[in-house]
């Protein structure tokens, strides 16, 4: 493992958040971000950014459409 | 791993035929003509599909507000791709991702109907647009201070902010977004689920992220929370 720098670690920061790195790759930036507090806080940033999209996403489907379905598969499955 | 993604394809045209062949009327008793065996074969089809597949609904339902922006539009949506999917079930191989082969249906569903329908202006054109285009600005020139504060900011916007956000962000990019930082789906899920190659799926996360947070800055300021603006010059801080 080496520290990869300002610029890998900037450049690839978004492949990494999204784990699509090799494991050496990730490996490089993961030592680059625990050093150093620029790229640590633009990691920060988008991990924030990240969940706050996963939070404001979260839906229940209505009872309505779960009875809809099953029914519409009930009828389905007769005409086959 | 985007193990055996490709056999899925589903063949939208013949789905819809399947669907639109399926009549209206009551079919609740089961018909004579049909033997026990098959019946209980039926139901077994039946049985397995909704074990496996219903479980997916909620966040489908998630998927189809994201894509549709209105609970009717999202529940026909969802309604819709599930009457696909199970028509088509026998052509999905067990084993292999049951929820990306949804996903596939859903998103090839929304694109052509809903997407038809709405008509928005922006399609085939955005991802050839250039970045200063689109705008949004680049955070490589925000002090580490200013950052933390931006991030503070962000997690505190209420649910309904960032989903506005999301709302102005072109919907290609949204869809990426959403299908990888909701979804955690991979770069190939995404192009095999989108049918656009990695590259452009790439292209498009990156640029649907900057604009989402440029735009949650942006309805930070608005509500009095300090965000400080990067500088568009490449001054270095």
């Amino acid at each position: 493992m080496t520290d990869c720098g300002c610029d890998k670690a900037k450049a690839e920061l978004e492949e990494y958040l999204h784990n699509e790195l090799a494991r050496d790759d990730a490996a490089d930036i993961r030592e680059h971000m625990k050093t150093c507090v620029d790229c640590s806080s633009e990691l920060h940033v988008n991990v924030v950014m990240t969940e706050a999209v996963q939070r404001a996403c979260r839906e229940t489907a209505p009872e309505d459409l779960r009875l809809q379905v099953l029914s519409k598969l009930r009828d389905l499955q007769a005409t086959h | 791993m985007p193990v055996a993604t490709a056999p899925v394809a589903i063949d939208v045209t013949e789905l819809e035929s399947a669907a639109m062949s399926t009549p209206d009327g009551e079919h609740d008793s089961s018909p004579t003509t049909t033997s026990d065996a098959a019946a209980e074969a039926a139901d077994a089809k039946r049985a397995l599909f909704e074990e496996q597949a219903l479980p997916f609904m909620d966040q489908l339902y998630a998927a189809g507000m994201r894509m549709t922006r209105n609970p009717a539009d999202a529940s026909d949506l969802v309604q819709e791709t599930y009457v696909k999917a199970f028509a088509a079930f026998a052509q999905f191989t067990q084993g292999t991702n049951l929820k990306a082969w949804l996903y596939r249906i859903l998103t090839n569903t929304f694109i052509n109907t809903y997407r038809k329908k709405q008509r928005d202006p922006y399609q085939g054109t955005i991802d050839e647009l250039e970045d200063w285009q689109l705008g949004g600005a680049s955070s490589a020139t925000l002090s580490t201070t200013s950052r933390s504060a931006e991030a503070e900011a962000i997690d505190h916007l209420p649910d309904s902010a960032v989903k506005d956000a999301l709302q102005k962000v072109p919907e290609d990019f949204r869809l990426a977004v959403y299908l990888a930082d909701v979804e955690g789906f991979s770069y190939q899920e995404i192009a095999d689920i989108m049918k656009t190659p990695v590259g452009t799926v790439m292209s498009r996360l990156h640029r649907g992220r900057r604009l989402l947070r440029e735009l949650l800055a942006d309805y930070a300021r608005d509500r009095g929370i300090a965000v400080p603006a990067p500088t568009t010059k490449g001054t270095k801080k």
